[in-house]
């Protein structure tokens, strides 16, 4: 993949409304008769269009509850989220047709190859004929799967499922990308070919909602850093504001120290 | 641009069935096995009663022949027991005599047989003990055998029809020696006349079978999609991106049941197929010029079974779809969808019990009902109500399962989680996805 933004990718239509709104999102989960886990207590999160923003936060902070909820996987227990000024609990499905969505589990269908993969996703995005034909080759060009895109998922690197699966994500051109820890697993190479599609979206005007553990990542791309902890969101904003509001220098001391503030209060 | 239910439905089940033909287990069950399992079998069959006939015709057996008195044994007796039967008896075949030391009675008929018959040249597989003539209390010839071994019942079966051969030989000769006709003893004869058609001899046969067989076939069509597209799709990580199609999450699960029905359908189809082939082919060669010909197989009986075999594949798909996605893994599929296959397959068994047809309370009971309306089509019954609920029944279970594979298919515990029994009641208070 091409570290700069391919001129053929789909550009999203800018939003007035902020990108992401969430309003008091709770979520528990309820295991067996009296077992229960409020894995988000209330979170409150705004992304604007264009911006890139880290989700931070420790195993079980809720960074996955959080974006699988604006992405319609799991719904709250409470509260509101909105993708591009749409409602994901009051319509879903026009929520996911704005979304493009990449997690460490999102697998592909290893039985289809590429293009098959592309192809099926454009027709459920309602593309067809030589629309549809056409922003398959473009996707595959843009992403240069050209050699691989004929072979079945199955059988392809990580390198090369990780340029299917983004080519995915954004082939209906959505106005939000969320990514659940879009590096985990990966080697080198791949983490360097998600970076640079994440900073190339950045220049489309795309709003990217990314949680990330990897501190240089978070550092590297975002624009604005949103600290999650027990479900609750203990701060928010640039990289300069959370060091001022720290004292701390280095991200990672930003963040033990909100951490620790979190745990102590 | 949003595209309406019914092709997100088709979309997704295409989708299904194009990954489900690219599976080596779905299309082994689905397509191979039930092209080739009957052609398989009956080859095996064939084979195996050509392998024991022919071991049967060459095996030698000898029969004692013992007698009250032997001065008195009817002369040519043991030619007669010795030589061969008409051409293409199946119980012809080598049999020798070894004739008792002495006279014996019965009872030493008997023991010498169970001895093994000392003085005969191999041990005795059949005795035959012929009384004195005129003897008080003579009831005839007799003859002991051993019911457990194969060679004394083939001992058995070759020297009964020979000995009312040579008695019937010996009657006609007295007979005629008296200057009376051969049948002047009886006084009228019995012929038996069979009017059933060919074509309803083969109906009556597989109406035996066959109910069996398809509900066997639909299930097996329908078992591996089913656990493939649920806990295959949850172990392959494949289960987050279907939950993110831009499509109604009605369809996404819709589609999946259509594309296990189809898959069962097909298996079904290909069953009947090769089940309608080769038991055709085989009747016509085992018939010779008298048997059932290849023309004369139930044909449109097959044909008239199959919409209540369709509405059967869509109850079992549903069924078998709804419980596999309670599990995580291909493993925990097989072993919780084993015992619900048997679930299906045990009340198919109802379709041998001899006598019970299919009425309106029965055409309400679930596999039952389409076992019983299998059996009464192959047996050319025309049972018009009691197919029409039979059918209505089928789609309402079929649809009220798929109700259920779909609520369970929602729920985020089944999606991220493994369903045992216990956390049933969670499942139930578990939250939906979102549509």
């Amino acid at each position: 993949m091409q570290s700069d933004p391919p001129a053929s990718l789909p550009e999203p239509t800018p939003t007035p409304v902020p990108a992401i709104r969430a309003r008091g999102l709770t979520k528990v989960y309820t295991r067996g008769r009296a077992e229960t886990v409020r894995a988000l207590r209330g979170l409150d999160l705004e992304c604007r269009p264009g911006e890139i923003y880290g989700l931070l936060g420790p195993n079980g902070a809720g960074k996955t509850t959080t974006l699988r909820i604006l992405s319609t996987i799991l719904r709250p227990t409470a509260g509101t989220a909105e993708v591009a000024g749409v409602d994901v609990g009051a319509d879903p499905l026009e929520a996911r047709r704005r979304i493009g969505f990449l997690s460490g589990t999102t697998g592909l269908y290893p039985r289809l190859t590429g293009r098959e993969t592309l192809t099926y996703f454009g027709r459920l995005n309602g593309f067809s004929g030589g629309e549809l034909e056409a922003r398959v080759e473009a996707m595959i060009a843009a992403f240069d799967m050209a050699a691989f895109a004929d072979r079945r998922c199955g059988a392809l690197s990580t390198g090369q499922r990780q340029r299917v699966s983004i080519a995915r994500a954004v082939l209906h051109g959505p106005e939000v990308l969320i990514l659940d820890e879009p590096t985990t697993g990966l080697d080198i190479l791949a983490a360097g070919t998600m970076i640079d599609f994440v900073e190339s979206r950045r220049e489309a005007g795309t709003c990217v909602l990314f949680s990330t553990h990897v501190l240089s990542e978070a550092e590297r791309l975002c624009d604005r850093i949103g600290v999650l902890f027990d479900g609750r969101l203990l701060a928010s904003g640039t990289y300069d504001e959370l060091a001022r509001a720290t004292g701390e220098r280095w991200l990672e001391d930003i963040f033990r120290t909100l951490v620790r503030t979190g745990t102590d209060g | 641009m949003r595209i309406p239910l019914w092709r997100a439905t088709l979309l997704v089940a295409m989708k299904e069935l194009r990954t489900g033909s690219r599976d080596r287990q779905t299309v082994v069950y689905a397509v191979v096995l039930p092209l080739c399992l009957y052609p398989l079998v009956l080859w095996c069959l064939l084979q195996g009663s050509l392998f024991v006939q022919g071991r049967a015709e060459r095996t030698e057996v000898q029969v004692g022949l013992a007698a009250e008195a032997p001065d008195e044994l009817p002369p040519g007796l043991v030619l007669a027991l010795m030589g061969p039967r008409a051409a293409g008896d199946e119980t012809d075949g080598p049999l020798s005599v070894a004739a008792a030391p002495g006279g014996m009675t019965a009872d030493e008929a008997r023991a010498w047989f169970e001895r093994g018959g000392r003085n005969a040249p191999a041990g005795l597989d059949a005795v035959l003990w012929i009384p004195a003539r005129g003897a008080p209390g003579a009831a005839g010839a007799r003859m002991f055998f051993d019911a457990t071994s194969e060679r004394s019942k083939l001992a058995r079966d070759r020297l009964t029809p020979r000995l009312a051969a040579f008695a019937r030989e010996l009657r006609l000769g007295e007979l005629e020696g008296r200057g009376l006709a051969p049948d002047a003893l009886v006084p009228f004869g019995i012929e038996v006349a069979d009017v059933a058609a060919p074509r309803d001899l083969l109906g009556t046969a597989l109406s035996l079978v066959l109910p069996m067989l398809l509900v066997m076939m639909s299930v097996m069509g329908a078992f591996f999609p089913a656990v493939d597209l649920t806990a295959g799709e949850k172990e392959r990580h494949s289960a987050e991106t279907t939950l993110l199609l831009p499509v109604p999450r009605l369809a996404v699960h819709q589609g999946k049941i259509l594309a296990v029905c189809l898959s069962a359908m097909i298996a079904t189809t290909l069953n009947l197929l090769a089940l309608g082939l080769s038991i055709g082919h085989l009747l016509e060669i085992i018939g010779g010029d008298a048997g059932p010909k290849l023309h004369e197989f139930p044909f449109l009986s097959l044909v008239a079974v199959s919409p209540l075999a369709v509405l059967f594949a869509f109850f079992v798909s549903a069924v078998l779809t709804g419980v596999a996605s309670l599990t995580r893994s291909f493993k925990e599929g097989q072993a919780l969808l084993g015992p619900v296959q048997m679930g299906f397959l045990i009340p198919a068994l109802t379709g041998l019990i001899p006598g019970l047809r299919l009425t309106l309370p029965l055409a309400c009971v679930p596999v039952v009902n389409v076992v019983l309306a299998f059996r009464a089509i192959l047996q050319g019954e025309h049972l018009p109500a009691e197919y029409a609920v039979c059918a209505l029944s089928l789609l309402l279970y079929g649809l009220l399962a798929t109700r259920l594979a779909v609520f369970v298919l929602s729920r985020e515990n089944a999606q991220f989680e493994r369903i045992s029994l216990r956390k049933l009641p969670s499942l139930l208070r578990s939250p939906s996805h979102a549509k």
